[in-house]
């Protein structure tokens, strides 16, 4: 995976920005310092043949130009990374069009995207060598400098920690009492909480590993799928030598139901907390069962006052 | 969405796929009005969760007498913790061999996972590669019907034969209906070499039954039995009522942290009702979810105090507060007491609302405190 998306300065465009949430994102992103170029109206990605709204770039919404495609506005801004803020059966299209654009990454937190279109989906990001990271993905973020998506200034604070997480709000209240203990972030990936999507926690192992600074790694894990089981032997693969926390939610969720997010599913001994929690203990992971623990747990390892006491 | 067998096999029979006779009588429901097949049965207890064998949900039946003895002995009643929602009696089936075919999602490579094994039965998956022949495939969608074909080509005759018709018809079914999981287990190898499904296993992803007008139709039907995905179709959000004997109602935002609510609340010995992501981000000025999610705990006797938790990295607390205040009053019939936890955005307006308003609220911005608070309140109703 391309590091230097990741880049605080990369540039971005919001497909979807003249819609209600699109506009709010673009402001609030701005604010927050990130390298927003320009946007493509709710209505482009959604019905390709109707005209734009502001083609071009010509008028636009507030100082953003807004583009009637990606391949305008990449043209026009050179934008590497693109916001998708599209309904969930627009994002198919979405994704062709930031694709034929040749945007590099795609951050997409549309929620309900249905999973056979994800698997045309992520077939047409790898086909391409692009980056997708959702859908339902509350973003990610170099903390301090720049944000793509809506992960809460409250819990952005720069610090230590690579996060790498399948639920939003369980990484938000993770993360906040970390910075109130004085341990921030490097760089927040969320990874969303579908059974199918674009990068997974084994995918960004090596992102992580050779992020300077990144000095250890939270991982906000759940049940459904494999992918916890994929992570752990990523690092055991890549001898991941830095510190690695985990939470695993749902280890009490019954069985065959959705438990909001759509990969939170469990089929018989498939995607069980058992199995995840097996797999990450054998990779060296410090699993906890609570919030409270895994705060405790990393506070004592990263928190500036750990440092000094053990140098 | 867990579509219970009969409603699987009533999929795959619509679109001509061979599933014995049968006949479905709802919980609660008078076998003497439903026309059963004629000879030796199954009945098979109607539950959204596999081992029903092992759990004695499945038995046979000669006459119409044993058919509704069995019915009577499980009527009304858990299997393994799951509701029965009713029974399917079915035409027993003269089968020379039992097989295996499942089609699901694999997450880690984007593919459909096809697997076909020459031996069906129980925990086909963990013996798969043991006992005689399991073969796996990931396949695009669009190879999909050349990729059973080229799968089922290395079985031996006649499953071959078999499974070569079968295999790309469900193919067609799973991807038609944008289904995550098809398994047929048993599928029946016939003796004329035909196939019949034996049991199947049907989950419809929640996210595409906007454009499947079938499973729609269905869960229109029978919203008593898929309740979280009906409520997600009418409401827009998840709850999933985990223990309806439950003595602490969620209401709060987010998959993740509600799931590790419940988590470390079961973990105490505690019993809380419900999961719920209300997703308070798409309120709109409207308290329509909150006063559902209300009235769905109301509906609950068992529940003694009510747990908010709302971290707004964008919801503007004030506007949630008058929204939990307006719901409340919507809502007279949930008199527990309320612990919520909000923190973010205009806390200390929020907070001026809730103590103005005529609710039964405490505000606590650190959850843990409002666990404990929570947890207190409980134990007061208790010994009160």
């Amino acid at each position: 995976m391309d590091s230097t998306l990741f880049d605080p300065a990369v540039p971005v465009i919001i497909q979807g920005i003249t819609g209600r949430a699109g506009r709010t994102h673009a402001q609030l992103m701005q604010r927050y310092g990130t390298n927003v170029v320009g946007g493509v109206a709710a209505s482009a990605t959604a019905a390709p043949s109707l005209p734009s709204p502001a083609s071009g770039g010509g008028s636009g919404w507030g100082h953003i130009p807004v583009f009637g495609s990606c391949r305008e506005a990449v043209a026009a801004t050179k934008a590497r990374a693109s916001l998708l803020m599209v309904p969930p059966l627009s994002v198919l299209p979405a994704v062709e069009d930031a694709l034929s654009g040749g945007v590099a990454l795609l951050v997409c937190i549309t929620e309900g995207v249905p999973v056979h279109d994800t698997l045309e989906i992520v077939r047409k990001v790898r086909e391409r060598g692009a980056v997708l990271i959702g859908p339902s993905t509350p973003g990610i973020a170099v903390p301090g400098r720049m944000k793509i998506g809506f992960l809460p200034d409250a819990a952005l604070t720069p610090g230590p920690l690579g996060v790498m997480s399948k639920s939003g709000t369980l990484s938000y209240e993770v993360c906040y009492r970390l910075a109130q203990r004085g341990v921030g972030q490097s760089l927040w990936i969320g990874s969303g909480g579908d059974p199918v999507k674009g990068a997974r926690f084994a995918d960004l192992v090596p992102l992580f590993r050779s992020h300077a600074e990144t000095r250890a790694v939270l991982v906000i894990g759940e049940i459904g799928g494999t992918e916890e089981e994929e992570l752990a032997e990523a690092l055991t693969r890549a001898r991941f030598t830095k510190p690695v926390f985990a939470l695993l939610a749902g280890t009490t969720a019954p069985e065959g139901v959705t438990m909001g997010h759509a990969g939170a599913m469990i089929h018989g001994t498939r995607g069980t907390a058992t199995s995840k929690i097996t797999a990450l203990g054998k990779a060296g992971v410090r699993v906890h069962a609570t919030m409270h623990e895994i705060v405790e747990d990393a506070a004592r390892m990263l928190a500036p006052a750990a440092q000094i006491a053990q140098s | 969405m867990f579509l219970i067998e009969h409603h699987g096999k009533e999929l795959l029979a619509s679109h001509g796929l061979p599933v014995p006779a049968g006949a479905f009588v709802p919980a609660g429901g008078d076998v003497n009005v439903v026309q059963i097949p004629g000879g030796a049965v199954m009945v098979k207890a109607q539950v959204a969760s596999g081992g029903r064998g092992k759990a004695g949900g499945i038995a046979s039946a000669a006459t119409r007498d044993d058919v509704a003895r069995i019915i009577a002995a499980l009527d009304g009643r858990t299997l393994d913790g799951k509701p029965i929602y009713g029974f399917r009696i079915e035409q027993r089936v003269d089968f020379a061999h039992e097989t295996y075919v499942s089609l699901s999602i694999d997450g880690e490579t984007a593919r459909i996972r096809l697997l076909v094994s020459t031996q069906g039965g129980i925990d086909v998956e963990a013996r798969a590669g043991n006992e005689g022949t399991a073969l796996t495939a990931l396949v695009e969608p669009k190879n999909l019907a050349a990729a059973a074909a080229a799968l089922c080509a290395g079985l031996p005759s006649p499953i071959r034969e078999a499974l070569s018709d079968a295999v790309p018809r469900l193919g067609e079914v799973f991807v038609r209906h944008e289904a995550t999981l098809l398994e047929v287990n048993p599928l029946f190898i016939m003796r004329d070499d035909g196939w019949v499904a034996g049991d199947v296993k049907l989950v419809i992803d929640d996210n595409a039954i906007v454009r499947q007008p079938m499973i729609a139709a269905l869960l229109e039907q029978h919203p008593s039995i898929y309740p979280e995905s009906a409520r997600k179709l009418v409401n827009g959000f998840d709850y999933v009522e985990v223990d309806p004997q439950g003595e602490i109602g969620l209401i709060t935002t987010g998959a993740g942290l509600s799931m590790q609510l419940i988590d470390e609340l079961k973990a105490q010995g505690r019993r809380p009702l419900n999961f719920c992501d209300i997703r308070s981000g798409q309120f709109r000025g409207d308290p329509a979810r909150l006063i559902a999610v209300m009235q769905w705990i109301a509906a609950r006797p068992s529940v003694k105090v009510v747990l908010v938790n709302i971290f707004a990295g964008i919801t503007d607390l004030a506007e949630f507060a008058k929204l939990l205040v307006q719901a409340a009053a919507a809502v007279p019939e949930l008199r527990a007491p309320i612990v919520a936890r909000l923190i973010g955005r205009n806390l200390d307006e929020a907070r001026q609302i809730l103590a103005g308003s005529p609710l039964a609220v405490t505000l606590e911005p650190d959850l843990d405190r409002a666990i404990a608070l929570t947890l207190a309140t409980l134990d007061g109703a208790h010994h009160g």
